[in-house]
Order: C-alpha cells, then structure tokens, then sequence
C-alpha cells in the first residue's frame, strides 16, 4: 500500500519559495491502478518524483509497505527505486545505444539479477508487451514510439517493482497506440498485481482508472 | 553487458567525434613519448659530453708558449704533484725540442718562409752590430725539425682520435728506446720507410711507423718516447707540456683551481672548461626545451580529454538521469564514464606511441642540429702546442651529432604513466557533475 501523508515540496527561486505541493495526502492500495490528473504546474511531476525518490519532500511522507521512503538515505533511496520502483516517460527515455533488449537488461542488473539470467527474463518481458525477437534486437531509433514504449513498460517491470509511476505513458502517442499502451499497462497491473500511478492529461484514460487524484495549484482537491 | 562494455561501446558511440578526439590524443601522447626520447638521449649525450669533452687540462711551464716566451721546464717533482689531484684520471706527459742542421741528418720538409725566417732574425747576430750588418753577416737561416717526446704518442693526433699510423706500428712512449715515429711529410722528404735509422743529438734513430694527421706542422716532425728525448737532450725528468684528464667537464674548473694551489707561478694552466660548458649549455636547453614539451602535451592531453568528457556529459545528462532513475548507483554512471574516458585515451595512447616511435628519432636529431647549427664554435688553426686545444672543438661537435634516440622501457612506462594521469584528470571533473545530476531532472525535461 502506497500511503502519502502531509506531502509538501518547495522550490527557492528568484522571486521567493514556491511550494510545488502543500500537504498532499492520498492513498492507493496495492495493485490499484490510479491516475493523477491536473494542469500544467499543478505538482503533478513533482508529486510522481518524490513517490519514486527521485527527489526529497520538504515536509510530510511517503509510506510504501510500511517503510517511509523520504527517510531513506541516498543509497537505500537508489536501491528503492532499482527494486520498488519502475518509470514509464512520456519521452520513452530509453538509451539510445543499446537494443530494447539491452535496455531492459540494464535495469535487470541495477536489480541485482545475476548476468547470466537477464537475458532470458528481458526477453520474456519484451515478448510479455508484444515485441518480437528480430524488434529486440533493434535500437529504439529503429523502433516505433509505441515500440518504444513497450520496451520503456517491460523495463518498468522487469525488476517486479511495487508501483509503476507512469508519466503521460500515452502523451506522445496517437490515440489508438495510446489506448493499447494503456491497455497494456491496465492488463499488467492485473496480472503482476502492481500499483500503476499515471501522470496523464486524457480524461478518457483517468476514467478507466480504479482511482482518480486531481491536483491544483500543489493540492489534491478530487 | 557490464559498466566496461557499456563505458567501451559508448566510446564509439559517435564516430566522428571519437577520431577526432582520438586524433588530438594521440597527436598530444606521441608529443609526449617524442619528447621523452628526445630529453633522455641529450640527458645521456650531456652526461657522455661531460665525460669526454673539454675534460682535458693543459699544463705548461710558466711563461711558455710552444717554442715562444722563456722559463724552465717542468719538473719531475711537480709531475707527481699533478697526477694524485683528485679526479684527475689520466696524465701524458711531453717534451718538445726542435732539431737543427747540427743535430739532425734529417732534412727539414717544412719551408721557412718569412714566417721561419722572422722567428730566427736574431740569431746568430751581434748585439753591437747595426742592423745592416746583421743581415749581412748573418748565414741564411734554414727550418727546422720538431721531436715531440711523449708518454702518449696519440696526443699529437689533431682529432682528437688516436694517431693516424700509415704504415709501421706505434712506440712505447714510456721506453727509452731510440725509435721513433716520423710524420709522412718528412719521410718523403728523406726517403724513410719503417726500419729506417736516421740521426738525432748525436744518436741513431730507427723508424718504428709513419704517421699522417693532416696537419703539415705535425706531419713534418718525428715522435720519440718522453725519457729518449729527456735522455738525448739531457733534460732528465723535464717536460714542458703535461695534459690531465679530468673524469667530468663538471670538475675541471675545481680541478684547475686545486692545479694553480698546488703548482703556484711556476705553471700556466689552460683548460677547455668553457667550450664544454658552452656545448652542453645547448644541449642542457634542449632538454630543458624537451621537459617543457612533456608538460605542455601533458596539460593539452588532459585538456582535450576533459572538455570532450565535459561536453560527453553535458549531452547525456538526461541520459545519465535516467539511468540513475531507473536504480544506477553514481558509482556506475561514473564508472561507465571513467570507462569511455579511458578507452578514447587508450586508443590514442596506442596511435600516439606508435607515432611517437616512429617520429622521435628524427625529431630528436632535428632537435641537437637545429642547435649545433645556432651555437657555432670556430676552432683557429694552431701552431707550436696544438695538443693544447687538438680536436676539443670538433670532439664536442661529433658528439652532439651522435645523440642516438633510443626508446627504453622506462620511457615507456612514463609515457603509460602520464596516459592514465591525462585519463584520470580528464575523467576526475566529468564525474564529479556526474555525481552532482539528480535523478529527478529527468521529470523536469519531460
């Protein structure tokens, strides 16, 4: 379970602090796919990289399973995030130089998994999200952005994190890869009973989801 | 695939871009290795030169200059004086004396000239006559004949070499037998071969060799063993030339002062010691030159590795969030970095050295020409004691001209040295913004 309490995260600028969050709480169960939904600036980004401790609260927590991630130190933050944790981009992200196959398999050693295991479980997460043996192998130039982000899904899950935060998975796609990209995420979060948070703008795809959270101006008001 | 083999393929990642910086690498580590080769060789040229240039040192009696000025000769007693001076290595000692038509059946195969005729105006003369009756009553003067007597027959050498004998063989300059070595002119002019006799103060005289230096005063005289002249001109234990060899040009200025303590008035001492001092001031600044030429490389090599890494990480921050985000350690991130950084420099290492192996002899001889050709020394010709500077001059230029580029394995192991130094510098900043990108940022440019 995915409990956040009392989240609050400010930015010093130029013209003063800014706080990007004010006493966010919400909770998603386990395996419960839910959707932030908001405008431009309202937090949301900021919300998705304190729950995947890629940054530090200015106040509040962040209780996954129990364990209060905003007190973890730097090095137990970066094994949260190769074991718990798995990011879907909107940009996909994926290294340019290395194949599909070698980009999930990158995770899969930043996991822990022995060298001589990767290959096989990174070719059954490629094969889980629909890419065939000869896509594989391709770098993601050569790959589709729906491709892409299959490959950039598998990667998410190829440690069995405990959430997947979703970033607009679907914002770079058309609607009809996007629906599939969703589809695929919603199927998943069944069958590997992951917790699926997504950041997205498509109201159609926030009223798919178990769950809604909407956030204005730092807030969570729905 | 693991931090190396992630670090090794990005290294090729752009093509271009990696040959270029390769390219400046190895431009800047073969500079290295060049430079390395060219300050060993003058190193061990300037140790060589110390050693065997301008390391001689001539004594003469005081207020004598070859057959010019007056004094008395040199002294048995002040010989051993001479050889026990600290680092003093070897002495020859000689007597020289001039055969006259009285002394000798020698013909003379010199032409007194003016010159001869000048040096032997007083002669024979009367101090009370007037000059017109001098020249009047005066018999026609005739050349005469040098008899260097020496414990080293090769100090007459004017190459600074060994004697050059054309036919027959050399003399024992430490007997006291009566043979001698003629020079090639006054042999043609008297017909001697090797075997011949002629006759010296009164004694027989058998041709051991014949010699030939060149030098028409030199080859014009005879050589005898040191004690066969002090014995025929009864000079026992004179000399009136001894020259010292000191082990380094380094201490023949101390060596000179302790002569002149030890020897007082009674001697002039004429030393090399500034020719020398001149010859490896040329080539100390080339290797000053060369020292300078391994940092400036050095600085330029870690220079281009740490703007190219920079630039690398500048353009890969998003990349490097990422892969920190999806749970890389900054140990890993910066170990595929150091990875890259040190696979371009080894590349460039290999290109480098073997450009540096194949330039650096050229480059090392270019280096001592260019400078033999912008210190030129003059040797003026010699009359009377040429000993006294023979060969010093050209013994310095052959030297410098024989610096041999020669690369030894420690030069090697240097050069792999300031390799991984350019590597580590280039690699140390990159890491440290490596270490500084957080994770989050890659939300930040979604």
């Amino acid at each position: 379970m995915l409990a956040v309490k009392d989240l609050s995260k400010s930015f010093s600028s130029a013209s003063g602090d800014v706080k990007a969050l004010d006493q966010v709480n919400l909770v998603v169960e386990t395996g419960q796919f839910a959707s932030i939904i908001g405008k431009s600036g309202s937090g949301k980004s900021t919300l998705l990289s304190l729950l995947g401790a890629l940054d530090i609260p200015t106040s509040g927590s962040i209780e996954v399973d129990g364990v209060d991630i905003a007190k973890l130190s730097a090095g137990q933050q970066t094994a949260y995030r190769a074991n718990k944790i798995g990011f879907v981009f909107q940009h996909y992200n994926l290294i340019p130089n290395l194949t599909a196959l070698e980009n999930v398999m990158l995770a899969l050693e930043f996991g822990g998994l022995p060298a001589k295991k990767r290959k096989a479980r990174a070719e059954q997460l490629l094969t889980d999200v629909g890419l065939d043996a000869d896509q594989q192998l391709r770098k993601p130039a050569r790959l589709s952005g729906g491709q892409q982000q299959r490959v950039s899904i598998a990667r998410a899950l190829a440690n069995h994190p405990a959430i997947v935060l979703a970033d607009e998975p679907t914002g770079n796609l058309d609607s009809e890869t996007g629906k599939k990209i969703f589809d695929l995420l919603h199927r998943l979060s069944r069958s590997e009973k992951t917790t699926i948070i997504a950041v997205t703008h498509d109201m159609d795809i926030a009223g798919k989801t178990d769950k809604t959270f909407k956030l204005k101006d730092g807030k969570v008001t729905a | 695939m693991n931090v190396v083999s992630r670090g090794i393929k990005n290294a090729f990642r752009s093509p271009l871009r990696s040959g270029a910086i390769i390219l400046m690498l190895a431009i800047s580590i073969g500079l290295i290795l060049s430079m390395l080769v060219a300050r060993t060789s003058v190193n061990a040229k300037i140790d060589e030169v110390k050693a065997t240039a301008g390391t001689s040192i001539t004594i003469t009696p005081a207020g004598v200059f070859g057959f010019a000025g007056g004094g008395d000769p040199l002294t048995s007693d002040q010989l051993a004086t001479i050889k026990p001076t600290a680092h003093i290595t070897s002495t020859s000692a000689t007597l020289n004396d001039q055969l006259s038509t009285t002394d000798t059946n020698l013909v003379s195969s010199l032409d007194l000239g003016s010159f001869g005729a000048r040096q032997q105006r007083f002669e024979n003369g009367s101090s009370n006559s007037s000059q017109s009756d001098r020249l009047a009553t005066r018999p026609a003067p005739t050349p005469r004949t040098t008899v260097t007597g020496t414990t080293n027959p090769n100090s007459v050498s004017t190459n600074g070499g060994d004697l050059n004998i054309t036919s027959g063989s050399t003399i024992d300059g430490n007997s006291s037998s009566l043979v001698a070595l003629v020079g090639s002119d006054l042999a043609t002019k008297n017909n001697l071969t090797v075997g011949s006799t002629f006759t010296a103060y009164g004694s027989t005289v058998t041709v051991s060799g014949i010699f030939n230096t060149a030098n028409k005063f030199q080859d014009s005289g005879v050589i005898m063993p040191l004690t066969t002249v002090q014995n025929l001109t009864s000079q026992a234990g004179a000399v009136n030339s001894v020259t010292a060899t000191v082990d380094s040009s380094d201490n023949v200025d101390s060596t000179v002062a302790a002569l002149t303590t030890a020897l007082g008035s009674k001697a002039d001492i004429t030393s090399q010691a500034k020719q020398a001092a001149n010859s490896v001031a040329s080539l100390e600044s080339i290797s000053n030159l060369a020292l300078a030429g391994v940092i400036g490389a050095t600085i330029a090599g870690a220079v281009i590795v740490l703007l190219a890494m920079i630039m690398i990480v500048r353009e890969r921050r998003r990349e490097i969030g990422v892969i920190k985000a999806i749970g890389g350690t900054n140990g890993k991130v910066i170990g595929q970095f150091v990875t890259e950084a040190m696979t371009l420099t080894v590349i460039g290492a290999i290109v480098g050295l073997t450009l540096g192996v194949l330039v650096s002899g050229p480059m090392t001889t270019s280096l001592v020409s260019s400078s033999q050709n912008s210190t030129s020394t003059t040797s003026r010709p010699q009359g009377g004691p040429a000993e006294i500077f023979r060969g010093g001059v050209q013994s310095v230029r052959t030297n410098i001209t024989q610096v041999s580029s020669s690369i030894t394995p420690t030069i090697f192991a240097t050069s792999i040295g300031i390799t991984l130094l350019i590597a580590a510098v280039g690699s140390a900043v990159p890491a440290w913004f490596i270490a500084r990108i957080r994770p989050a940022e890659v939300l930040r440019a979604e």
